[in-house]
């Protein structure tokens, strides 16, 4: 399988804290990785290095065999983000723009496409999460599960080579959670690469290609969810997935 | 009671020439506060290195100072070091750092309520940080932030009248001015004060059709 993502010994400190302590994670092409851990565990800051939204400390990143991205190298982190979509718990659609402006903006303002073109794009990306009559609705008209969609679709037309999710369907209705776990089982199936971090052990066990534990800013253990559902290792493992399973 | 209304008739040409002072120096300042606020506003909130430290000496310099010594400054003061400006502009000068103070701060105080995640949202879909400020942020921050520019921009209308002290024709100094020729104080300043009323409601309704204009979007 083609190398999608590279991490090497990644450090990320905020002052004297360090939250992620030296991580090394492999994804390849059209792998879904699901992490999994404690809150507090570094995991949401480890894929938030990934696009550069927060600035390693040490390490490198390497996207789809490109350029080796040092930490502290401002401006080819900036770069990887061009590769990369994020999709967030709290949607963040611009609220004084239609579904629609949301989508195109950015295809638009970086040249990616002609405002047509991106229209176009954005309502075929549209209906295939069930939204298109809601291309001109504003984002406070829809549902926390439509704002989710639409954030997931927003990231889409920006093509991106890997996909995160930072705990996607945390602050949905429970009824609406299920809309956008389908949207991701899709482009799962479809060969996106994505790494979602998430609480959802049923989306993990059933869609993810391997599972990460993630605990005190490390990798503890990582398999396929057959194994690690089944049959993890660490006790450190054993113990979180005892306390969320039961 | 003595009350003329037959002389405000006669005299209404003088006063209309006087709103039309009024209007036109307000709006030009009113227009080139906005610019200044945003700018300022910007500058601040990005911290940009010297010109957020001048923007905040600049607006403790005018929320601390008289308005009308700061006209003072502009129109007596300025031409001893070489820069003389109309009466017209000096007036639209003085008004426009006057409000301009007020407007960067009402512009910073909107800024701030944007939310931090609006930022990394753009940062993801690798929108350019001047993409981030002109097309997301500042359109949300001004949704907040229009009742307190419109609190501004009636103070600047108001203002508008400290302009008769260096004699720029306006509607105050129109009225003073005849006062001074024919005596009817009771006349003149209940015609202007009905002026200036109006001429704030109009402003304050057509702002208020803006913002109900822009809020359509939030409102579900």
């Amino acid at each position: 399988m083609k190398p999608m993502l590279t991490v090497r010994d990644l450090h990320k400190h905020f002052g004297e804290h360090e939250v992620v302590k030296g991580v090394d994670l492999d994804v390849s092409e059209g792998e879904v990785v699901v992490i999994i851990g404690p809150s507090g565990s570094g995991k949401s800051t480890f894929i938030r290095c990934l696009n550069s939204l927060e600035e390693p400390t040490a390490g490198t990143v390497v996207i789809d065999g490109g350029e080796s991205i040092q930490a502290g190298n401002r401006r080819a982190l900036a770069r990887l983000r061009e590769d990369v979509g994020m999709v967030f718990q709290d949607y963040t659609l611009f609220p004084h723009m239609t579904v629609l402006a949301n989508m195109t903006l950015a295809p638009v303002k970086l040249k990616r496409a002609s405002r047509a073109d991106a229209e176009r794009e954005a309502l075929a990306l549209l209906e295939r999460v069930g939204l298109q009559h809601k291309a001109d609705g504003y984002p406070s008209e829809l549902s926390g599960g439509q704002q989710q969609r639409v954030a997931i679709v927003r990231a889409l037309a920006m093509k991106p080579r890997l996909l995160l999710f930072d705990e996607p369907t945390s602050a949905l209705d429970p009824e609406t959670v299920g809309d956008v776990l389908n949207v991701m089982k899709g482009l799962a199936a479809e060969g996106m690469t994505m790494i979602v971090v998430t609480h959802e052990m049923g989306f993990a066990r059933e869609v993810a290609d391997r599972v990460v534990f993630f605990a005190d800013g490390r990798i503890v253990e990582m398999g396929p969810p057959s194994q690690m559902f089944t049959a993890p290792k660490e006790a450190r493992t054993q113990q979180f997935l005892h306390s969320v399973l039961h | 009671m003595d009350f003329d209304f037959d002389y405000l008739l006669a005299q209404w040409p003088a006063l209309l020439d006087g709103v039309l002072m009024t209007l036109r120096v307000s709006l030009l300042a009113i227009a080139a506060s906005l610019v200044i606020g945003v700018l300022g506003g910007a500058a601040r909130v990005m911290k940009i290195p010297l010109l957020a430290q001048f923007v905040a000496l600049y607006v403790e310099l005018i929320r601390n100072t008289p308005i009308l010594v700061q006209l003072f400054f502009i129109f007596y003061g300025l031409p001893a070091i070489g820069m003389e400006l109309s009466l017209f502009w000096s007036g639209v000068l003085c008004l426009s750092l006057w409000a301009g103070a007020y407007q960067v701060e009402n512009v910073r105080g909107g800024l701030a309520t944007v939310e931090y995640g609006m930022r990394e949202a753009s940062m993801a879909l690798s929108l350019k940080p001047i993409h981030y400020f002109a097309l997301v942020a500042l359109p949300i921050a001004f949704r907040t932030s229009l009742p307190a520019m419109l609190n501004t921009a009636i103070s600047l209308l108001k203002n508008s009248s400290y302009l008769q002290a260096i004699g720029l024709a306006e509607l105050t100094f129109v009225a003073v001015d005849r006062i001074a020729t024919d005596f009817r104080a009771i006349e003149m300043f209940s015609a202007i004060c009905v002026i200036y009323l109006a001429l704030v409601a109009v402003l304050a309704a057509l702002t208020g059709r803006l913002s109900a204009h822009l809020q359509r979007p939030f409102q579900h």
